[in-house]
């Protein structure tokens, strides 16, 4: 949708005020509220669907399919469908390599694996039904969401297969809970010198810049960098900016976190 | 593999309400809200008797039909919309309810986008910049036209419109561009043709824009109104919001409206020159047409207007979300409401946007006019 | 391993059912408002199914543009996740999935009141979470669902259903299963009536025993139709009821 001169004459003049005012109330620091489900894809080893208050919709699957990892050192497939983009425009494959490489930086292969042969390989498939603005940071609640409730046959036959070759054996029914850590994603807008978390399609239509910082492992994590939320309004930024990012980051991601856990 | 999924009736629902971001999470289960019944219910038997609770009789005036049911066999009906016929027998070929108006039989859906009628005072989006016509988006199942004819241009009404016009289209309307018009009149087709020839209509600044149902807003006589507060809020019928800080020509235009609201209108509401209160001397509205009708500069507005914009648009949002019906009262009441929350950032919690929902309708209940 | 049994002697199937029971169905409204103008969500066993509606509205490329009436495009996204063992590729281009594209828009086209939207396009996407056969009787329903939430007129329901031949049985509503083990006959039926508006017939079916697979299939359809319904009707009294409280 394109605003009119006026609106984002208006918008903007509010945003880069002395606080912000968000054209929804929000502080600087606030994030629209999400609405979670989990496993709901009985095939799948986890699922997850975020659904955010604009109606932006992001559903992700996670099988694991257990692979021989002498031969096949990849550990992770991140696959991402945007409803309306083509599977192999700038867009998605971005958003896709993005997040491949994120994931595969932050998770850790010794947690997937099995046997001294074999490990499970992860096939994260990401569909984003709707999205009004940048889906980076929603897919990554996703994302977190579905490997936080990923569960895994259990391995009942010896680790050590290096002497006896043997294929791996697991148990009938019983399953373990993967345990990782998932990195975050979170998504900020910069307007003259504030910086919006979760900026929406409005804001970020007259945002001056946008950036993504990573947080992993209870700490902010690489990579940091900018995307483009529009691009008619772009101007460089400074360092102020990018230390409020980090600090405004540092602050909220925990809490984020909490929530997510629904502890 | 299991061939028969049993989900477990026991959902478990919590929702963490933090200062920074509230999740709501739902395990087991996806957006079903599904009485609990169906879930043990598992197979479905073929039923040996049909539920036979719609055979006989006919629709009734403000029952849900579904489509392809009987509304009537009964030929002296007028067809109207949402209905076919079929050997003499009505059909109902939407989900709605039936409405009866004089000999018409028309079926209202539950849900749709808006439809364009004459009169219907109207806020739309510039889409295209054609040849001599501009395309509207006004949320319908087409664009609208509104021709260069059909506005008020620089220099007064009485100019005649000439080829450099055509050539400046842009300058007038662009791309993006918000307006309020109304509805002149609908093409063959179903699709509006609009006009902004009178001062309340125009290009729209000082404000901000949101959209909810077309089906929330009830067609009255006016669509204009000042609040308190110092914000104008025009809620046009296609669901279609703008609510700016009110300006000076709001408050010589309709200025008594907050007092007047329940004085009832006299005749139909589509006349768009009355004598009296609404029109403007010939003389001012030519003053007032000059290049300042098509500024694309805001006035200046102070951040409390801003924020008393904002909590506007945040219970209207609340509104929506309630599903309750849009009009310049209910708007008030929810922001008197939401005085309670001093955060405006917190109103767009589902809870709060449920609470104020609720305090609105109670409201009402309480004053005996629901 | 005991040989997968199909249909027992004592007339049971793999997953319990007899030949003429349905498997689990429900499906729910309006489940995505924010997102189009109509949108469904359908469970038909392991069959999961969200189908999105955006139109009538101002078509995209104006050649898409009929003066006559709406243009209709449905777009099948069968997810890479959506069987038991995640598929390599896309399933986006496969002539399997346009042809299944094709056969529903036919089937619809006759069916919603397309001269009433003209110079429009209505804009159908489902999305296929999950899927356990008879798939395409499942789009079937949940495209109908769709349209009606999003106020399009139509003729009457569209109620889609699998009916497998085994040996000279015929089994009601497939699982994957069951469909690989035998040939299946999919159709489309015109609510209450025995009208077919598809028909699907994919191998080879002896002829004198199609009219009790048609049989069967047609009042599986219309119990499917009888749910769908029964979901609309709650679904419109809930919405009736909020607007007047």
């Amino acid at each position: 949708m394109v605003l009119s001169v006026t609106e984002k004459a208006y918008l903007y003049e509010s945003l880069s005020a002395v606080p912000p005012l968000r054209p929804d109330g929000r502080a600087a620091h606030q994030f629209r509220p999400v609405e979670l489900f989990t496993d709901f894809l009985p095939t799948s080893n986890g699922s997850s669907k975020i659904v955010a208050s604009d109606g932006s919709e992001c559903i992700v699957s996670v099988k694991a399919k257990v692979v021989d990892h002498t031969v096949d050192n990849e550990f992770l497939v991140v696959d991402v469908d945007i409803a309306g983009h083509r599977d192999d425009s700038q867009f998605v494959l971005s958003i896709g390599s993005i997040l491949t490489k994120v994931l595969t930086q932050q998770l850790e292969q010794r947690g997937l694996q099995l046997t001294r042969k074999y490990s499970f390989k992860l096939f994260i498939d990401v569909l984003v039904l709707s999205s009004y603005s940048h889906p980076l940071s929603l897919i990554s609640f996703a994302i977190y969401a579905a490997l936080n409730s990923t569960y895994l046959p259990k391995l009942i036959s010896s680790d050590d297969d290096l002497d006896v070759a043997e294929l791996p054996l697991f148990h009938d029914y019983d399953l373990e809970k993967l345990d990782v850590r998932v990195p975050l994603l979170f998504t900020v807008a910069l307007v003259g010198n504030n910086v919006l978390i979760d900026p929406a399609s409005n804001e970020s239509d007259v945002a001056n810049n946008g950036l993504v910082v990573t947080w992993s492992n209870g700490k902010i994590g690489t990579p940091i960098m900018t995307i483009g939320l529009n691009d008619d309004n772009v101007k460089g930024f400074g360092s102020s900016h990018i230390r409020t990012t980090l600090e405004m980051i540092e602050k909220c991601a925990p809490q984020v976190v909490k929530a997510l856990d629904g502890i | 593999m299991s061939l028969l999924s049993v989900r477990k009736p026991n959902k478990c629902i919590m929702s963490t309400g933090t200062e920074i971001i509230s999740v709501t999470k739902r395990k087991d289960g996806f957006q079903f809200v599904g009485n609990l019944e169906s879930d043990f219910e598992s197979d479905i038997e073929m039923s040996d008797s049909e539920n036979q609770n719609q055979i006989s009789g006919e629709a009734q005036d403000g029952s849900i039909v579904t489509p392809g049911e009987l509304v009537t066999d009964d030929p002296v009906w007028m067809r109207g919309h949402g209905t076919y016929f079929l050997e003499n027998k009505t059909f109902a070929s939407v989900a709605g309810t039936v409405s009866r108006v004089n000999r018409l039989l028309s079926v209202i859906p539950l849900k749709g986008r808006y439809s364009p009628e004459t009169g219907d005072h109207i806020i739309g989006r510039i889409a295209e910049v054609g040849n001599r016509r501009w395309k509207v988006d006004i949320g319908a199942k087409q664009y609208a036209v509104l021709m260069l004819g059909s506005v008020n241009l620089p220099g007064g009404v009485l100019r005649r419109k000439s080829e450099s016009d055509e050539l400046q289209m842009r300058n007038f309307l662009k791309e993006g561009d918000l307006l309020n018009a109304e509805v002149q009149s609908l093409f063959q087709d179903g699709s509006a043709s609009l006009h902004t020839r009178s001062l309340k209509y125009g290009k729209l600044r000082n404000g901000v824009f949101l959209q909810v149902p077309s089906s929330l807003v009830v067609r009255s006589k006016n669509h204009t109104h000042n609040l308190p507060g110092n914000v104008t809020i025009i809620l046009g019928v296609n669901g279609f919001i703008w609510l700016r800080q009110t300006s000076e020509i709001d408050l010589s235009n309709h200025g008594s409206t907050i007092s007047n609201v329940n004085v009832p209108s006299i005749g139909p509401s589509t006349g768009e020159y009355k004598p009296g209160q609404n029109s403007v001397a010939i003389t001012r509205l030519e003053e007032e047409s000059s290049w300042e009708i098509y500024s694309d500069k805001n006035d200046p507005i102070s951040n409390a207007v801003k924020q008393t914009i904002t909590r506007y648009a945040n219970v209207i949002r609340a509104l929506a979300h309630c599903e309750v019906g849009i009009a310049e009262s209910r708007v008030i009441s929810a922001y008197e409401a939401s005085m309670a929350y001093d955060d405006i950032g917190s109103l767009i919690e589902k809870e709060t946007m449920e609470a104020i929902g609720r305090d609105v309708i109670n409201g009402e209940k309480m004053r005996g006019n629901a | 391993m005991s040989r997968l049994e199909v249909y027992s002697p004592e007339g049971l199937r793999l997953d319990g059912r007899r030949w003429n029971e349905l498997r689990r169905f429900q499906c729910s409204i309006n489940t995505h408002a924010n997102a189009a103008d109509g949108s469904s969500y359908l469970e038909q066993g392991n069959n999961k199914i969200i189908t999105l509606i955006s139109g009538p509205q101002e078509p995209k490329l104006r050649s898409q543009m009929n003066v006559n009436r709406a243009t209709l495009a449905i777009t099948v996204n069968i997810t890479k996740f959506s069987k038991m063992e995640r598929s390599k590729s896309s399933h986006k281009n496969e002539r399997r999935v346009l042809e299944m594209q094709t056969s529903l828009a036919r089937t619809f086209e006759k069916n919603v009141m397309l001269h009433l939207y003209p110079r429009t396009s209505i804009d159908v996407q489902v999305h296929v979470l999950q899927q356990d056969g008879g798939l395409m009787g499942s789009l079937i329903n949940g495209i109908t669902l769709a349209l009606i939430d999003a106020g399009i007129a139509m003729y009457d329901y569209i109620s889609g259903v699998t009916v497998g031949l085994y040996d000279t049985t015929p089994l009601l509503d497939l699982n994957s299963l069951e469909e690989n083990a035998m040939s299946s006959v999919t159709l489309g039926v015109v609510g209450k009536s025995e009208k077919l508006s598809l028909l699907l017939v994919e191998d080879k079916v002896p002829l004198d025993r199609l009219e009790s697979v048609l049989a069967i299939g047609i009042a599986g359809s219309h119990r499917i139709r009888e749910l769908m319904d029964e979901e609309l009707r709650k679904h419109g009294k809930k919405r009736l009821q909020n607007a007047s409280s």
